[in-house]
């Protein structure tokens, strides 16, 4: 066995003259040279194997399909196919009013159901020009927001680390996830899909004692992101497995129009909340996590994985202030009695969702119905990206490179 | 070879690490709970099965209308001068039969608006949600308190009122086309 570890070789054919590559000194990228110099040598090349990976797969995160065109084990070309989770949102936006929408926004990253509710509320807001409203709707709206960003990265780093292998992180990320939504539940009745933002204000005022608990929350919550890396980030296998697979360069994912963490963790600075404020972000001291490269190239699997797990401390921070500084008021006199906005008018609103921009373009048609309403949905922009990164690696990352760019069927098809 | 052996020893603690983190979770009180034999207690104002107190109900269609997925239906036929059909809890005085009122869960998208817009409260969301049926049509919820043939006959007799009413209509106008027409002749 030795033998084998010591020589520089990598790989040897056994007596059936099947390849055996072996995996043990250090990091996947060793194995994934061996199995490139392997296929090379053994003249695989040209014998092409398409094959189709999901819908129905618990690696894809959803109802994706992947036609993945395999060399041996290394992946030439993925295309993605979508459409199997298509609800027909902007159009069925087309023929019911304003307010009745929100529920529908709801569907798209069911994930983060407020940050979307909020996308869709700004956009109709920017075109009612309803630009002062009450102090306190403005900060229920962060703290839900930021809430929810925990609760998505707390999704997206669980079932990452599920990708990779490690099955613990990921109920404990559940178990933590579960208090969020317990405090989501109090305030608007709802675990998922709240509907809990409005045009003009919000669905519910708080309820007493819900900000002392929500602070109560946050302090449970650090100690046990503090042991969650101990689990799992800073897990030598786990970084031997992820730093060095879906290398994505910086220009690559800005021409690829990539937002949120994906882009963050090549390196570039891009947060809607801190360059282009709106609401009330810019009160709040926070950072921007950019991917930093420890272990590995800048903009790798880990990164995107890491910038996920500083936001989550960013996300903390600003709640702390927000919950500090919530004024008292009244979250209902800002609702409009009718939404209807001049005909004609148009008005596109980007906000920072946790797995990246989303935009909503509406156009009025004088009545209380939309003329055409736009979504730009992150992931379905993130997940173009798939092809770009895992080129070149083998399947076993191909799983790895999905779970790093988090997406959500219900916002690819929307 | 070095690095072999480095490699190993970093695998090996990391994986302590971690195994140490497990090990003291072991003696922490669980989190979940045995489901069908212990509940969650859900909080005030949870969003589940819809419930209308059709004593208060006073057939003003709001609910329907702003419903966004379009899942509750409801007929009324309109009391007659004479009838006394009481009021709601709330004041307001009820002037319609409700001959029908659904409400098909399985389209229900729990989004609360039909509880905001009530101007009685009679409809709101209650705490079940163990609802699930065998057949599809069990999931449509009646709440309308008239028998079917009762309702028929209501709903017949607004049609025929209404057909009198149209008819005598047609009459009249047909007799001032006459005397129209008379009129232009002379």
């Amino acid at each position: 066995m030795f033998n084998n570890i010591f020589k520089k070789q990598r790989y040897y054919f056994d007596s059936e003259g099947l390849l055996v590559v072996d995996m043990a000194p250090s990091s996947a990228v060793h194995y994934q040279e061996a199995v490139k110099a392997a296929t090379q040598d053994a003249g695989f090349a040209g014998e092409d194997m398409v094959i189709n990976f999901g819908p129905q797969h618990p690696s894809t995160h959803g109802v994706l399909r992947l036609e993945v065109v395999l060399e041996g084990e290394l992946v030439k070309k993925v295309t993605p196919h979508l459409g199997y989770l298509h609800r027909n949102f902007e159009k069925h936006a087309e023929h019911i009013p304003y307010n009745e929408i929100v529920p529908y926004t709801d569907r798209l990253d069911y994930l983060a159901a407020m940050n979307m509710n909020w996308g869709y509320v700004l956009a109709v807001e920017k075109l009612l020009g309803l630009t002062e409203l009450p102090e306190r709707v403005e900060y229920i709206r962060v703290i839900c927001a930021e809430f929810n960003r925990i609760a998505s990265h707390l999704m997206a780093i669980g079932t990452f680390g599920l990708d990779a292998g490690a099955i613990t992180p990921f109920l404990w990320a559940f178990r933590d996830r579960e208090k969020i939504l317990d405090l989501f539940e109090w305030l608007s009745g709802a675990r998922m899909l709240y509907n809990y933002i409005w045009v003009g204000g919000v669905a519910r005022d708080l309820p007493d004692g819900w900000v002392e608990k929500a602070r109560e929350f946050l302090d449970y919550f650090e100690p046990m992101m503090v042991e969650f890396n101990k689990l799992l980030t800073h897990n030598h296998i786990f970084i031997e497995r992820t730093a060095h697979v879906g290398i994505l360069p910086a220009d690559v994912a800005i021409n690829y129009a990539a937002t949120g963490p994906v882009l963050r963790g090549s390196g570039v600075k891009w947060d809607l909340r801190r360059d282009e404020p709106y609401s009330i972000y810019d009160r709040f001291e926070f950072d921007i996590p950019v991917g930093e490269g420890m272990y590995g190239p800048v903009g790798s699997a880990f990164d995107r994985y890491w910038v996920r797990i500083r936001e989550i401390e960013e996300s903390v921070k600003i709640l702390r202030q927000a919950l500090d500084q919530i004024p008292e008021g009244d979250v209902f006199e800002a609702i409009p009695r009718k939404i209807r906005p001049p005909a004609g008018k148009e008005a596109y609103f980007r906000s920072e969702a946790p797995r990246g921009e989303i935009g909503f373009y509406i156009r009025s048609n004088g009545s209380d119905i939309p003329d055409r309403v736009k979504c730009r949905s992150s992931c379905f922009v993130n997940i173009s990206l798939i092809d770009e990164i895992s080129r070149g690696q083998l399947v076993a990352d191909l799983i790895i490179n999905i779970g790093s760019i988090d997406i959500v069927l219900g916002e690819v098809d929307r | 070879m070095r690095t072999y052996f480095r490699n190993v020893y970093r695998g090996l603690i990391t994986i302590l690490i971690g195994m140490r983190q497990t090990w003291r979770h072991l003696f922490t009180p669980s989190v979940t709970l045995q489901y069908p034999h212990e509940k969650w207690d859900l909080p005030v104002g949870t969003r589940q099965q819809l419930f209308v107190n059709i004593d208060d109900c006073i057939g003003c269609y709001k609910c329907a209308r702003i419903c966004p997925v379009d899942c509750i239906y409801i007929d009324t036929v309109k009391a007659k001068p004479d009838e006394d059909l009481g009021k709601a809890s709330t004041g307001n005085p009820i002037r319609q039969h409700l001959v029908r009122f659904d409400i098909d869960m399985f389209k229900c998208c729990y989004c609360n608006f039909c509880t905001t817009v009530c101007p009685t409260d009679c409809i709101y969301m209650t705490d079940k949600y163990e609802t699930s049926v065998y057949d599809r049509s069990n999931g449509i919820y009646h709440f309308s308190k008239y028998a079917p043939d009762y309702a028929a006959k209501l709903i017949a007799e607004e049609k025929a009122a209404e057909e009198a009413k149209a008819a005598a209509r047609a009459a009249a106008k047909e007799k001032a086309m006459a005397a129209k027409k008379a009129k232009v002749a002379e």
